[in-house]
């Protein structure tokens, strides 16, 4: 039955598509980041729909679209050669077969990211794109919204509807991407064309920000707490009364905490995790062998490089010993830990070189939508203040993405390249409307009777 | 339940989008922005286009 509904889904998809070739553009956003054929039992599972709305998509802007003043910006093109440097580092892997596996979909997320700004002509282009990304990770969500409400949830317990932990479906990612989207959320609900502002805009707005703050809690994935105090403390840019916000934050903290399932204050509380201090521990320890693997191999080992890695570490156990507690140092000896860190990641899979275009093209991001903050936030409504707070969301939404991402090893998630892709295509059509803009009688574009 | 519900109402909110997208004329081409042409939300103190 659900499988009938998804295909009249993207058959309607496919229809607006023939009538506005961009939405062929929102489709492949949507499928990329709900999987729907994940969802389902069959039907959907056997047809390749993703590459089917990529080759549309693709299609669609060859052929039809205006590409007058298309150019690559800098960040595509860096873009481009992390892509073809990811190829060079896959190709002379550690371990062939698992990078080509992973390679598999990074090029597909990089190849989007450097594609997606040229579709992004107008403001209304853009919007969509920030709306399909919200609504479409809305799906999972709400599911784990309510779900956390009625049951509590619990760290890989919470049951988001696919059971196999990858894509946006995995607890930590979840719970640091709901987090991410809560700017673009309130972004969407001040300056929403589509959905413009009313009472039913706010209402299921400040819903859906409800269930992303519920997911970190849901999931119990340490990251997403994380996420949240970062996002509290960059809204404190824009508080007025800033003593006052400090003061409300931690009596809504404080007033929560007994709502909290307890498996949830326990887990906040301690650092353990569900190996006693094996999973902190580790961690360390494989972002020391990664320091040290990068010394001999500076390229990186390629796409899961981590597989080569035996730790050794010590962790202090309690034993009961005729009731009485004893602490034990135990020798454990670990091999292929993942890098749970992104910055690690891209250190051991794509070395010095990698990691420095990783850093560029991220951070380039977080200091370009400043620029564009600053530029546009103090302009009239009808000439490009959008631009301003639309960066100002996204960059939000990026910190948040960087900071989650010290503790997961999310480097290449695709979510974040259509960010990024959003983000490069917001730059290239502010600089394009400042030059159109130029060209015009002066005083004629600034007019606005208050 | 509660998934097809969440699935119900995010998938019925994009459809609504993309009909609303395949009227607009501003998807595809964007006139140079004229005074008070654009509509935008949020605009403090100003009833001109509600």
């Amino acid at each position: 039955m659900r499988d009938l509904v998804f295909i009249a889904f993207l058959v309607a998809i496919f229809g607006a598509g023939l009538r506005r070739p961009f939405i062929f553009v929102l489709g492949y956003v949507y499928i990329d980041n709900v999987a729907p054929q994940r969802l389902t039992y069959f039907l959907l599972n056997a047809v390749p729909i993703s590459q089917i709305f990529a080759a549309l998509a693709f299609g669609a802007w060859l052929l039809i679209d205006d590409k007058r003043n298309s150019r690559l910006a800098p960040r595509q093109m860096l873009l481009l050669i992390l892509l073809i440097y990811c190829g060079i580092t896959t190709a002379q892997a550690d371990f062939p077969d698992s990078a080509w596996e992973k390679w598999d979909w990074v090029w597909k997320a990089l190849a989007f990211a450097i594609f997606l700004p040229l579709t992004l002509r107008t403001k209304l282009r853009i919007e969509s794109l920030a709306l399909f990304m919200v609504l479409s990770a809305a799906s999972i969500v709400i599911v784990g919204g309510i779900k956390t409400l009625g049951s509590g949830g619990g760290y890989g317990s919470l049951n988001l509807m696919v059971t196999n932990n990858t894509g946006l479906y995995e607890s930590s990612i979840i719970s640091c991407v709901a987090i991410a989207m809560i700017p673009l959320i309130r972004y969407l609900m001040k300056f929403g064309t589509i959905f413009p502002p009313d009472w039913r805009v706010t209402l299921f707005g400040y819903a859906l920000i409800f269930a992303c703050l519920l997911m970190p809690i849901g999931t119990e994935a340490r990251t997403g707490l994380i996420c949240v105090a970062l996002l509290a403390v960059l809204a404190l840019r824009f508080t007025k009364r800033r003593m006052l916000y400090l003061t409300s934050m931690a009596v809504v903290g404080l007033a929560a905490l007994p709502l909290m399932p307890s498996s949830f204050t326990e887990r906040m509380g301690s650092i353990k995790e569900y190996k006693g201090d094996a999973s902190a521990s580790t961690r360390i320890e494989v972002w020391k062998w990664t320091w040290e693997y990068v010394k001999d191999h500076p390229m990186g080992g390629g796409f899961d490089a981590y597989r080569s890695n035996e730790i050794r570490y010590n962790t202090v156990v309690k034993e009961q010993v005729g009731g009485q507690t004893e602490l034990k140092r135990v020798l454990i000896v670990d091999r292929a830990r993942a890098y749970h860190s992104a910055y690690f990641e891209m250190l051991g899979e794509q070395g010095y070189f990698g990691l420095i275009l990783w850093l560029v093209i991220h951070f380039g991001g977080i200091w370009r939508m400043e620029v564009l903050f600053r530029r546009y936030r103090d302009r009239e409504a009808d000439d490009g203040r959008w631009i301003g707070w639309l960066a100002q969301a996204l960059q939000q939404s990026h910190l948040v993405y960087l900071v989650g991402s010290l503790f997961v090893g999310i480097a290449f998630q695709p979510f974040v390249y259509i960010l990024v892709g959003m983000q490069i295509g917001l730059d290239t059509y502010a600089k394009r409307r400042a030059t159109e803009a130029a060209w015009r009688p002066i005083g004629t574009n600034r007019l606005s009777p208050a | 339940m509660i998934d097809n519900f969440s699935l119900a109402v995010s998938h019925g909110l994009m459809l609504i989008a993309a009909w609303r997208l395949i009227f607009r004329r501003d998807l595809d081409t964007e006139d140079m922005p004229k005074p008070g042409a654009e509509a935008q939300g949020l605009r403090k103190g100003s009833p001109r286009d509600a």
